[in-house]
């Protein structure tokens, strides 16, 4: 187990150095950055100053030397609209994105475990045709549409839940559920799948011939080992599940990190789009290394296997 | 290997706990909360061109005179009167007794400082060009001081409601960068608490020499979303919105929790055309192109169809409330065929590509719905727009005063609350100006004619001159006098403002 984590540790070093090569060629690829600072009337002196002032006068490589040294110690330059440090403004709003995603995360399997293993279990019955229906359709729904639906219903109509905003944790269940909405199909067809498939292994059949409780087989057994390909793709679908968060941040007026960065791709405020694409890969370089650990830790086969 | 998972688990959930902020200490009932759909730039009203930075400075700072809303008359505030010693001085008395929420008392010293630390160019504060016609004050004594200006300044009273008066001992001690997320004024809100792009909590300065406002707290949300912000008013979670799109206007009003007001308000909204090429070459620099695009709109059906009638035709920039604004010159009427031979004329028999940014609905109610209409009819004329929204409206100002906006883009004026032509003539229309597209020598002769007379009557022929002179030339391409209109909760009573300025210190608890 030490052996497996060294290298996917090596592997996540590579990884980082070339999320900040992206991060630095983002500034690089959209032309000529002083072009965007300067009004449209500047003259030559001034372009000359901002040329020096960002460093673009050295070579590239000094250029994202200084620039991945000064990352490190979390300097990503000031905001070009705001002139506050481009890392504060990050910092301020991971938390609340973080938690909205986790939360949306924890909904998505409180959602897809329970209809997963259920579907699996009476297959072909009425039970498993429902929930695929209600996958579709969760598949199907526009996170904009379900978000204002639900603040309709349970903000406007019911008066039971805050319409929008952030603080307390009433202020958490329709924002999560709107995200867990979208990702809570494709885990529970994940996991019908796996159960199934698991359902019909020898083990499975030994456990049963042993005389082991119904329920004891699928929550010890098979359940244990469905749940690897759904960690798996629960890792990767973080990275989907911030994309989600921008639509879902809109509607909730959630203060968070997805929104400021898709602002600020949309402002061309580089700076900001730097941080917020670094710390963000970091995350989800950190959550893929902890999955890789857990997937690892529950099935031998692939950490002695590489 | 588990334990170490488990531990590890429990300890991100109990971090994660604590940084979740605890649940505000106001209650409900003495908070009143008031939504904006964007967020001030800063803190520092004279160094911002945002309407919402003018709004929560009434809060926090008072000006030296203030707008009777019933009357619109110009009143007294931390000044108690003034008047004119000779054609180039103003003498004004200040009001005793008023502190600073640091507790420095307010005098002519504060007064002094405000003033110059606007007109220093170094400074390149946004609200200079208000103010560029003060050469000088000078203090007479604690509670008295001389302005001198630059000739006669007939706008002297009316630029007085808009400039907040902020603390010499700040200015001094604290400086530029301190003021930009710190506000310490003479108003009746303190701030609390800044949330950047989220919230600002105010909580009421009991030491306030004016009267008290009803509510200890406001809570001003930023909801960026639409139709996040009507939920919450109809739910009880927010007090009171703006900018409503007509077409929600029934939904708000029969749903027995909240209801609407509307007003006319002194903003003019146009599609501003770069006739003064600031972001290079295009084919408004050409006067038939811009004629073309005024005759190929039907903006009167736009009035009656999509703003529900909520809005004022005007044949250039300048609004009805203003003073100066030319009754009988009338707006340009829909003419297809003109507009195509126009642009014929100019060259472009097969039409004409444009590039248009738009900008946010948070000042102008249905701008997305209304920008439909106009692309839709100008598409009729030959134009070929191509549409590039930009949501955040900081950087669409930025953008605007960098000269980097483009052929057209969405703007509207505001006037800084200052009833008169010139509020918008010289900040709009004149050459050289931040966010001015338009240049005109012209036009720049009569609107320095218009500011260097104490004669009513004069002013108000060389402004018909000016107007005559924009219409003919079709600067922009113009559309309406904006009417507010309000969301409010049926919580509370609040009369809406002609001027633009919500004042929450205003709003009381209605009477059940």
């Amino acid at each position: 187990m030490k052996r497996y984590a060294l290298r996917q540790l090596v592997q996540l070093a590579v990884v980082i150095v070339g999320i900040s090569m992206l991060a630095f060629a983002i500034l690089h690829v959209i032309g000529d950055p002083v072009t965007l600072l300067l009004p449209q009337n500047a003259g030559k002196e001034e372009y000359a100053r901002y040329y020096k002032l960002l460093g673009l006068d050295q070579p590239v490589y000094v250029q994202y030397w200084k620039f991945a040294s000064r990352a490190v110690q979390g300097d990503f330059g000031k905001s070009w609209y705001t002139d506050t440090p481009a890392f504060k403004l990050v910092i301020e709003r991971m938390p609340p994105t973080l938690y909205l995603t986790f939360a949306g995360l924890g909904m998505a399997l409180l959602i897809s475990l329970p209809m997963g293993i259920l579907a699996a279990l009476k297959r072909h019955s009425l039970v498993d045709n429902l929930c695929t229906v209600v996958a579709v359709a969760g598949q199907a729904m526009p996170l904009f549409w379900l978000g204002i639906m639900l603040i309709i219903i349970f903000a406007v109509r019911l008066k039971m839940l805050p319409a929008s905003g952030y603080g307390t944790w009433q202020h958490f269940l329709m924002p999560a559920f709107t995200l867990g909405a979208f990702l809570a199909p494709i885990t529970m067809r994940l996991v019908r799948s796996g159960v199934i498939e698991v359902m019909s292994t020898d083990y499975i059949k030994t456990a049963r011939a042993k005389g082991v409780a119904e329920w004891m087989v699928v929550a010890k057994h098979a359940f244990r080992n469905a749940c690897i390909p759904v960690i798996t793709v629960l890792g990767l679908q973080f990275g989907q599940l911030l994309g989600g968060a921008v639509v879902t941040e809109t509607v909730f007026a959630w203060p968070g990190v997805a929104t400021l960065t898709v602002d600020s791709i949309r402002n061309q405020d580089f700076p900001v789009v730097q941080c917020a694409v670094v710390l963000l890969a970091l995350i989800i370089v950190a959550i893929n290394f902890v999955v890789d650990m857990v997937v690892g830790y529950i099935d031998p086969r692939i950490r002695v296997g590489t | 290997m588990r334990r170490i998972l488990a531990v590890s688990f429990a300890l991100l959930f109990v971090v994660g706990l604590g940084l979740v902020p605890a649940v505000s200490a106001q209650t409900r009932e003495e908070t009143l909360i008031y939504s904006l759909q964007s967020d001030i730039d800063n803190w520092d009203p004279p160094n911002s061109v945002l309407r919402e930075a003018i709004i929560l400075g009434y809060h926090v700072f008072d000006h030296l005179a203030v707008r009777d809303l019933k009357t619109r008359k110009v009143g007294p505030n931390l000044a108690l009167s003034w008047k004119p010693i000779d054609d180039t001085t103003w003498e004004v008395k200040l009001r005793q007794g008023v502190k600073f929420h640091d507790g420095t008392p307010f005098t002519a010293k504060d007064v002094k400082a405000t003033f110059d630390r606007v007109l220093d160019p170094a400074k390149k504060m946004t609200a200079r060009g208000n103010h560029a016609k003060i050469k000088t004050v000078e203090i007479v004594d604690d509670h008295t001081v001389r302005f001198k200006t630059d000739g006669p300044y007939p706008l002297f009273v009316e630029r007085l409601t808009a400039q907040v008066m902020q603390s010499e001992k700040v200015i001094r001690e604290k400086g530029h960068e301190f003021m930009q997320e710190n506000p310490i004024g003479t108003g009746p809100y303190k701030l609390v608490k800044w949330s950047r792009k989220q919230e600002h909590l105010l909580v009421r300065n009991d030491d306030y020499w004016g009267a008290k406002p009803a509510f200890k707290y406001v809570k001003v949300r930023i909801i960026p979303e639409k139709a996040t912000e009507i939920a919450e008013l109809l739910s009880g979670g927010v007090d009171i919105i703006k900018a409503i799109p007509p077409d929600q206007m029934d939904v708000i009003n029969k749903s027995g929790s909240a209801r609407t007001a509307t007003s006319p308000i002194l903003r003019t909204a146009m599609l501003q055309l770069d006739q003064a090429a600031r972001s290079g070459p295009n084919p408004f620099t050409d006067k038939r192109v811009r004629q073309a695009a005024n005759l190929a709109v039907d903006t009167d059906a736009i009035i009656k169809h999509v703003l529900n009638g909520l809005g004022d035709r005007v044949a250039t920039g300048i609004n009805p409330m203003a003073f100066g604004w030319d009754a009988n010159l009338k707006p340009y009427k829909q003419d297809l065929a003109q507009a195509k031979k126009l642009l014929a004329e100019a060259g472009f028999p097969n039409g004409v590509d444009i590039v248009f940014h738009e900008g946010p609905p948070i000042v102008e109610p249905a701008i997305q719905q209304t920008n439909d209409a106009i692309v839709a009819d100008m598409a009729k004329a030959g134009f070929r727009v191509k549409r590039n929204f930009i949501g955040d409206n900081t950087v669409l100002v930025a953008r605007i005063k960098d000269g980097k906006a483009g052929s057209m883009f969405n703007w509207s004026w505001g006037y800084y609350s200052v009833f008169d032509a010139d509020a918008i003539l010289h900040d709009v229309f004149k050459c050289g100006e931040n966010y001015s597209y338009y240049c005109n020598p012209a036009l720049d002769d009569l609107i320095f004619q218009g500011r260097s007379t104490l004669d009513a009557k004069k002013r108000a022929e060389t402004y018909v001159k000016a107007q005559q002179l924009l219409f003919d030339d079709a600067a922009y391409l113009y559309k309406w006098g904006l009417r507010g209109v309000w969301g409010i909760s049926n919580r509370v009573e609040y009369q809406a403002p002609a001027d633009e300025v919500d004042r929450m210190f205003t709003v009381t608890l209605r009477k059940k």
